[in-house]
């Protein structure tokens, strides 16, 4: 039986008129001509690239060489070696900012007069390019001349100022410290829109129950900030595989290989090494990764879901 | 309709893949058409019409090239020199994204150790082929500077400035812990900087200015195996076959005092992180006693301003069996885009060549200001008889040691196309030998495997 949309309350669709039936597709048409020039065709053209000898030096000589490339940097010292750097330094990053994200957005959500306007200078150092930021770090904790070294001098915890990014691990702490500094203010205000939805009554019912401070944060406070929690971890957690500006300009990969992470490493073997072919292949290997760490958080947060629904 | 849109999202992805998988690359390699050398056709006069190139420089002395600029386009009021600087640190990758990208300058300063890379892409181009005046200037040039800027035969540039890797000591300081000549060996400046340790004049007698990015980090590493070792093939052999990573060569020798030093508190450790400036800064401040650095920064440690110390910074001979140095050289070089806009380009380039890195009116004008102002060295060796070069140089070094060590530099073994790749490489790795995360011997042999390994790829 033929329904009439005009009885179902939908508009009346004007029938054999060309431009109706072109409509949708040009209404597609464009955003996806849009991502395609400036996403896709890059990306392609990147893959491309990952299959052909592609050094710099050789502009005219592009043999196809299949996976090569991939093979090439899979196999590398320093893909291991970044490889080890980026992990540790990743899960060092992300657990720093998690907790600080999470002790300042607690702060904040207590009630004193000047939370809303802190609420808002928190925001700076994330608002701060990271080569300024890094740029700043180096001065503070330089060994000459840095506010962190004159600090611990006058106070009397040390008795000579500390090189700190000419000792390996001092300068991951370094790298790590700056890039909480960072980050930390994003991941504070996050988990603070997180508190502000947790309706208070809860609070007032465990604490009628007889709930103390670390148990209503345990039990309550919590279980209820997971998905946000969840949501940051993710973040941070692209931000610091990617980290890359911070490390140029505080330690340059060094000393040794100490700091260099699997995104310099890439940045190296285009521009130091100047092969384009290993450097796209590297960061194709980075975008996998990525993505399947992604996935895994993906299906942790349906799951979470899954759970609370 | 959804299976429509479906079809039609395929067949729009499909024509996208074909036009990246097959459309694009081939192209986009091919290297821009060259015309033929100006030399062959005589080039426009200049003034004819006027002629705008951009110059790109690395950031150093800008006001004085700013005004040889002025003092340039006042004589050839037709040629506008527009000019851009980069950071030393960035200045590699920078100009390596420019040609890469098509979007180079016609003219730019240019590195000893980057000509092979640039040469070979074809980012730079054959000054004699082009200018003829360039031929005429070589034979007054130092050889290690003209080696420097030759590849395949043919000389790519202009000197902009030459020097040599010194060894520098504070002489008050040695003298505050009752030394009273300069160290001649490694074996010296160990003693001597443990004396001034334990004496309490210094914590860390030694400073380099070795971070990762310093752009004379190889060039201070080399110079000290080259003093440690007597003739020629310290590094590699004629064939380019690695020579260093054996017991008792030059380079092991030094690894193993550099890890010596280390671990006894001499070396500062913050050398590992810092860059040319710090280290000049340290040392006028007196917090070091030894260093090696480029002989130009002497005009700056010495000038009466610097403080306490001003005056007392002295050049040794590198100490070692050879007392033999890196001399390297950094210079102006053209790209192939003033040959692509035309033979008055091409005229106008070689006339602002001739003008900073050659002769006007049989004098070097402009190098012989960076001498006298900056202390710059340089290549053109009738220069040294040069009576205002000779007080110029006269004010802050000993000039018979400056000329005895230039007589004993030699330009940088392995100078090749894979020589900038290869040489981020053994950064890191002198790095960590120095930490002692590897052995003197593991790393020098790294360091050789890498060099083989991107010399196979060629």
């Amino acid at each position: 039986m033929a329904v009439n949309p005009v009885a179902l309350g939908q508009p009346e669709r004007r029938k054999g008129k060309p431009w109706d039936k072109a409509y949708p597709y040009v209404s597609i048409t464009i955003p996806f001509l849009v991502i395609a020039l400036f996403t896709i065709y890059p990306v392609l053209y990147a893959v491309r690239i990952s299959f052909y000898q592609y050094i710099l030096t050789k502009p005219k000589s592009h043999p196809f060489i299949g996976l090569k490339n991939f093979q090439d940097v899979i196999t590398s010292y320093y893909f291991r070696t970044s490889l080890v750097n980026t992990a540790v330094y990743t899960i060092a990053a992300v657990i720093g900012v998690t907790i600080f994200g999470l002790v300042v957005a607690m702060l904040l959500n207590s009630k004193f007069k000047t939370a809303s306007a802190l609420k808002i200078i928190i925001l700076l150092p994330w608002a701060i390019p990271a080569v300024v930021a890094g740029l700043m770090w180096k001065w503070m904790l330089n060994s000459d001349f840095g506010i962190i070294n004159g600090i611990l001098y006058a106070l009397g915890l040390i008795d000579k100022y500390i090189p700190f990014f000419a000792n390996p691990t001092l300068a991951k702490i370094s790298l790590v410290m700056a890039q909480i500094w960072k980050e930390g203010p994003l991941a504070a205000i996050f988990l603070l829109a997180g508190l502000q939805l947790i309706p208070s009554e809860l609070y007032e019912a465990a604490k009628i129950d007889g709930g103390t401070g670390w148990r209503i944060f345990r039990f309550v406070t919590l279980p209820l900030l997971r998905p946000i929690i969840l949501i940051v971890v993710v973040y941070e957690t692209i931000t610091a595989i990617l980290v890359f500006d911070l490390i140029y300009v505080l330690t340059g990969g060094g000393p040794g290989d100490s700091t260099s992470m699997i995104s310099w490493f890439a940045y190296a073997e285009i521009f130091k090494n100047l092969n384009l072919g290993h450097g796209v292949a590297l960061a194709i290997v980075i975008a996998l990764i990525t993505l399947v760490l992604i996935i895994v958080y993906l299906r942790v947060i349906q799951s979470e879901e899954t759970i609370s629904g | 309709m959804k299976h429509k849109l479906i079809i039609f999202n395929l067949v729009v992805v499909f024509l996208l893949l074909v036009t990246a998988v097959s459309g694009c690359a081939p192209q986009a390699t091919e290297a821009p058409a060259v015309q033929p050398p100006a030399a062959t056709e005589p080039p426009a006069a200049a003034g004819a019409k006027p002629v705008a190139e951009n110059f790109v420089v690395w950031s150093y002395g800008i006001e004085t090239i700013g005004d040889n600029i002025k003092n340039f386009q006042a004589m050839y009021p037709n040629i506008t020199i527009n000019l851009k600087d980069y950071s030393w640190l960035e200045y590699h990758d920078t100009m390596v994204g420019a040609f890469t990208a098509g979007s180079s300058p016609e003219l730019l300063y240019g590195s000893d150790h980057w000509l092979q890379e640039w040469a070979s892409a074809g980012w730079l181009e054959p000054l004699e082929d082009h200018c003829p005046s360039v031929k005429g200037y070589s034979a007054e040039l130092a050889p290690y500077a003209l080696q420097g800027m030759t590849y395949n035969g043919k000389v790519y540039g202009l000197s902009y400035y030459a020097d040599t890797m010194d060894f520098v000591y504070n002489e008050a300081l040695l003298k505050k812990a009752g030394i009273d000549k300069a160290p001649e060996t490694w074996d010296d400046v160990y003693n001597m900087s443990k004396t001034l340790k334990d004496q309490g004049v210094t914590d860390y007698p030694i400073i380099m200015a070795w971070s990762q990015k310093e752009g004379a980090f190889p060039e201070a590493w080399t110079s000290m195996v080259f003093s440690q070792h007597e003739g020629a093939n310290a590094l590699f052999d004629n064939d380019l076959n690695p020579v260093f990573n054996k017991e008792g060569s030059a380079a092991f020798e030094v690894m193993e005092w550099l890890r010596k030093v280390y671990s006894d508190g001499l070396f500062d450790p913050a050398s590992l992180t810092t860059a040319e400036i710090d280290q000049v800064k340290s040392m006028q401040s007196g917090a070091h006693a030894f260093t090696i650095f480029p002989q130009y920064n002497m005009a700056e440690v010495n000038k009466p301003a610097s403080g306490e110390y001003a005056g007392q910074f002295k050049i040794a001979l590198m100490p070692g069996k050879s007392h033999a140095t890196v001399g390297y050289v950094r210079f102006y070089a053209m790209s192939p885009k003033a040959v692509e806009e035309g033979p008055e380009y091409v005229d106008a380039a070689c006339k602002f060549l001739d003008y900073f890195g050659g002769k006007t009116d049989g004098q070097y004008t402009v190098v012989k200001r960076w001498a006298v102002e900056n202390g710059l060295g340089f290549a053109q060796l009738p220069l040294f008889q040069d009576k205002d070069v000779i007080d110029a140089f006269g004010k802050w070094g000993d000039v018979p040691t400056i000329e005895a060590q230039a007589k004993l530099a030699r330009a940088k073994e392995g100078l090749t196309t894979w020589y900038g790749a290869w040489d981020t490489f053994a950064r890191a790795e002198i790095h960590k030998a120095i930490l002692g995360d590897e052995s003197s011997m593991d790393a020098l042999n790294n360091m050789a495997n890498k060099w083989n390994e991107l010399k196979a790829q060629q």
